[in-house]
């Protein structure tokens, strides 16, 4: 029914989730920091809907989790904006480098 | 006699309560100091009286156990022990007393105390000592004492110096003590003075290791009594105060190599080798010191140099297999050379200088000082009915019977420079005129005359326990039950006695004629042999010797042991600690607080394992 | 033999990465975020090939709606440089892209020849319904305890505000 194989799903998460992970690790600004995180859980996402419905055992579940995923996500978004914009209001910088006080 | 124990412990209590309550007593503290002596010497006469009529008593318990091994501490109180108990006691007590008055006014009059009581501790604990390892303990604890009193002024440079050298020359002999105890106890199995002697007698040590320990022991005892080549601190120790001088570097510690030896009696006398260094050694140093004597300007340079030659005359007595004689010279000596020092110290205490040439016509002025300052250099010069004659003329008994003429001569011509320098320097500080203005010179107070009048006693009267005329009664004491120790008395030849007798008038003589008529011109001697006068002025040059060759080979290889030190050993090190710096600054720059390089490095590590995972094929 | 579904793939799947290698290599940051939306709008339409209707609509709604508009406004209340950004290449930079092109690899030999003979899903059949069914009766306490996360959230989120709020008066004190 479908020629596109489930690899080509799965590449496609990890190379998004590549470019997230990169973004995330090598970024100075803190939210494109989270951007990045936002696109890898996206890539997971694509990953719980492929085997959803090309898994082993496909059902209705996979997309449920990703349901889940996105509301959490949408949550962590929130909360990591709130506490960017309270560093930001001490420390005057989004500058990831400069936040520094896990060495104190 | 099981309560021996308590007597060293009175004066360490003394010790600890001047230590802590020193600075209320003030002065006061004298009479604690003289109050637990004095308990020290009551208990050591009844010890003695005791020892008299008891056999030896000996009482041990296990102090360390080490595998088979069990070291043991405990005391012992036999004949010498208790002969010594009371000589140290004796002496202590009465230079406690002195002190009073010759001390008066000093402000570190309780510290003063103290240090008596420390040193007499160590003094007691080392008679009483039953074994080699105890015995060492005390040994250096006296040499403690002997250290901290010596630098009591330690204000002066010059004593600082004198403690230092006096501490530095005893060690060296304190190495061939320790070197020799081990080397015993390897031997024997023991430091026990009993099995030790044991063994030697059975022959279980090979004739070759006994000379060995014996003469390391012996080494030990020339650093503390001051023999040649060691001898050179004990004249620099008077910088001590002359009590000090008086109980330390006349009566007790410097008796104390003396002691050892005669302690140790039982193994010199298994090697013919070690009595010989040991008489030799001795004589050598008795004529050599006595020379160096003879042309001191110091008051208490002269008796340091008597001191050291008098020690000479014991070892030349013990090396001759002559342990009563030393023994009781040990004796007689402590009691006229203790008189000897305070009777001194009470010339410098009443003219406050202690060079002899400003002295002179003393005789007058010091009523009670000058005719016992008399009496000691009567005893010291071996004038007969003194106590230093017999104990004297037993020694040259010893000797000649012993077989070694030439000893025997060199210590009748010791003798008689004895009596020379004796007198030389009683008639410069006695008779005559006063060669400088003297302004307030005044008699010593009783506290200081007191004792000098009870050692004048014991100067006379000490002699005559043990003498050819009215029985040896020491002597047969002393080694009653003990047949390793040699005779109680030697028959010699009657006229060693005249000799002696004749050679230490000729001495007096000759010093009167000098000093007193000036017959004979001193300035003339001088000039005649001004080249033995330098050498004799100098000490032989043995200080400068020291000083040129040990100082500068110490300094030598201190200094190359320093080139070492800084470019070796310091490289090494250096190079640790910059290597674990550079590893801790990196560290610490990892550290950088950045959550992000955690992060990627945790994921770097994270890829490079996954990395090796599929390499090896692990995957599914 | 390509059929219609493929084309979309690709060209969906080539849309989502341009959007994610441009916002690595965007230098302003509000160019960064609209280069992100193509890619979610992307992923939202994967996810209609994958039969998730539902949660292609949820992906455009959130990602492309919400969290755009929150990261859009967090940008906006913070002060940007963006010429920092473009600082030349560091050998953390190197090493980290070295490591995730490894990880790639490494996970890439993992999964690209799996394939699973599936029997066909009817999971495009009503799939909101299904969604809505499993939701209420499977999930029902998960999906309760979300919207007790979504709360707290909601409430963490202010509080860090007002926070901000009382120091920064205290600061101008």
């Amino acid at each position: 029914m479908s020629n596109v194989p489930v690899s080509a799903f799965l590449a496609l998460a990890l190379i998004l989730f590549c470019i997230g992970l990169y973004g995330a690790l090598s970024k100075r600004n803190t939210v494109i920091v989270l951007i990045s995180i936002e696109l890898m859980l996206n890539a997971v996402n694509i990953n719980l809907v492929t085997f959803s419905k090309y898994g082993p055992a496909p059902s209705i579940n996979g997309q449920i989790f990703a349901l889940f995923a996105i509301a959490i996500a949408a949550a962590e978004a929130a909360i990591g904006l709130a506490i960017l914009i309270a560093l930001y209001n001490n420390r005057k910088t989004v500058n990831i480098d400069e936040m520094d006080q896990l060495k104190h | 006699m099981e309560n021996a124990w308590l007597i060293p412990l009175f004066p360490l209590l003394s010790f600890l309560v001047l230590l802590i309550a020193g600075r209320r007593l003030r002065e006061a503290s004298a009479y604690a100091g003289i109050l637990l002596t004095l308990a020290s010497l009551a208990m050591s006469v009844y010890m003695l009286a005791e020892r008299f009529t008891k056999p030896t008593f000996k009482s041990e318990s296990v102090w360390l156990t080490i595998g088979d091994l069990k070291l043991t501490a405990g005391f012992e109180v036999n004949q010498l022990n208790a002969l010594m108990l009371v000589i140290v006691s004796l002496v202590s007590f009465l230079v406690h007393i002195y002190s009073r008055g010759y001390m008066h006014g000093d402000e570190r009059f309780p510290v003063f105390y103290a240090y008596l009581g420390l040193f007499t501790f160590a003094m007691l604990g080392l008679v009483l000592s039953p074994n080699l390892l105890q015995t060492y303990i005390f040994w250096e604890l006296v040499g403690l004492g002997s250290f901290l009193l010596i630098g009591f002024y330690f204000y002066k440079e010059s004593a600082k110096h004198a403690a230092q050298k006096a501490f530095i020359m005893t060690r060296i002999g304190d190495v061939g003590l320790l070197i020799g105890m081990i080397l015993l106890f390897w031997q024997t199995g023991s430091f026990e003075y009993d099995e030790i002697f044991a063994s030697v007698k059975e022959g279980a040590v090979s004739e070759t290791m006994i000379t060995l320990t014996a003469i390391l022991i012996f080494i030990g005892a020339v650093g503390k009594s001051g023999q040649f080549p060691l001898h050179t601190w004990l004249p620099d120790a008077m910088e001590g105060p002359t009590p000090v001088s008086a109980l330390i570097h006349a009566a007790t510690m410097v008796a104390a190599g003396v002691y050892l030896v005669a302690a140790t009696f039982p193994l010199f006398a298994a090697s013919e080798t070690a009595l010989m260094t040991v008489s030799v050694i001795g004589a050598f140093t008795a004529i050599f010191a006595a020379s160096i004597g003879i042309v001191q300007k110091d008051i208490k340079r002269v008796l340091a140099y008597s001191t050291v030659s008098q020690l000479g005359y014991m070892m030349l007595a013990l090396g001759s297999a002559g342990y009563v004689a030393g023994v009781f010279h040990l004796m007689t000596h402590a009691f006229f050379k203790a008189l000897l020092f305070l009777a001194a110290g009470s010339v410098i205490h009443a003219v406050h200088t202690q060079d002899i040439e400003k002295m002179g016509g003393l005789w007058k002025k010091l009523r009670f000082t000058a005719p016992l300052f008399l009496i000691g250099t009567l005893a010291i010069s071996g004038v007969p009915l003194f106590s230093g004659f017999f104990s004297k003329d037993e020694i040259l008994v010893a000797a000649w019977v012993h077989g070694n003429k030439a000893l025997f001569w060199l210590a009748v011509t010791a003798a008689f420079f004895t009596a020379f320098y004796m007198f030389r320097l009683f008639f410069m500080v006695f008779a005559g005129e006063a060669r400088t203005h003297m302004k307030n010179v005044h008699e010593s107070p009783g506290s200081m005359i007191f004792p000098m009048a009870v050692l004048g006693v014991l100067a006379i009267a000490s002699g005559y326990i043990n003498t050819p005329w009215f029985g040896t009664f020491l002597g047969d004491w002393l080694v009653e039950g003990n047949s390793a120790l040699g005779h109680g008395h030697v028959e010699g030849p009657a006229w060693i006695m005249i000799v002696a007798t004749l050679v230490s008038l000729s001495g007096i003589l000759l010093a009167y004629l000098i000093y007193v008529k000036r017959s004979i011109s001193r300035d003339w001697l001088i000039s005649r042999a001004p080249l033995t006068y330098n050498v004799l002025r100098n000490k032989y040059y043995i200080d400068e010797f020291y000083g040129m060759t040990f100082v500068y080979g110490a300094k030598a290889v201190s200094l190359f042991l320093r080139f070492i030190e800084t470019f070796l050993v310091e490289g090494l090190v250096k190079t640790v600690t910059v290597f674990v710096q550079t590893l801790g600054k990196t560290g610490s720059k990892i550290q950088s607080g950045q959550v992000q390089t955690y992060g990627a490095i945790a994921f770097v590590g994270l890829a490079v394992l996954m990395v090796i995972f599929a390499l090896t094929g692990g995957y599914l | 033999m390509l059929s219609g579904e493929f084309i979309a793939f690709i060209g969906l799947a080539l849309v989502a990465i341009m959007g994610g290698v441009l916002l690595l290599n965007l230098t302003k940051v509000v160019h960064m975020v609209v280069a992100l939306v193509f890619t979610f709008v992307s992923i939202a339409g994967i996810y209609v090939l994958l039969s998730a209707e539902f949660l292609a609509a949820v992906q455009i709604l959130i990602y492309s709606g919400a969290i755009t508009i929150i990261m859009l406004f967090g940008i906006m209340l913070t002060k940007h440089n963006d010429e920092s950004e473009a600082k030349g290449i560091g050998w953390r930079k190197i090493l980290l892209f070295l490591g995730v092109l490894a990880f790639g690899a490494a996970v890439y030999i993992g999964i690209y020849d799996l394939d699973f003979t599936s029997e066909t899903s009817s999971l495009h059949v009503k799939n909101t319904e299904q969604i809505g069914l499993a939701l209420y009766s499977d999930y029902i306490i998960p999906f309760e305890l979300t919207s007790v996360v979504l709360l707290v959230t909601l409430v963490g989120a202010i509080i860090l505000a007002r926070k901000d709020d009382n120091g920064k008066e205290g600061d101008k004190e």
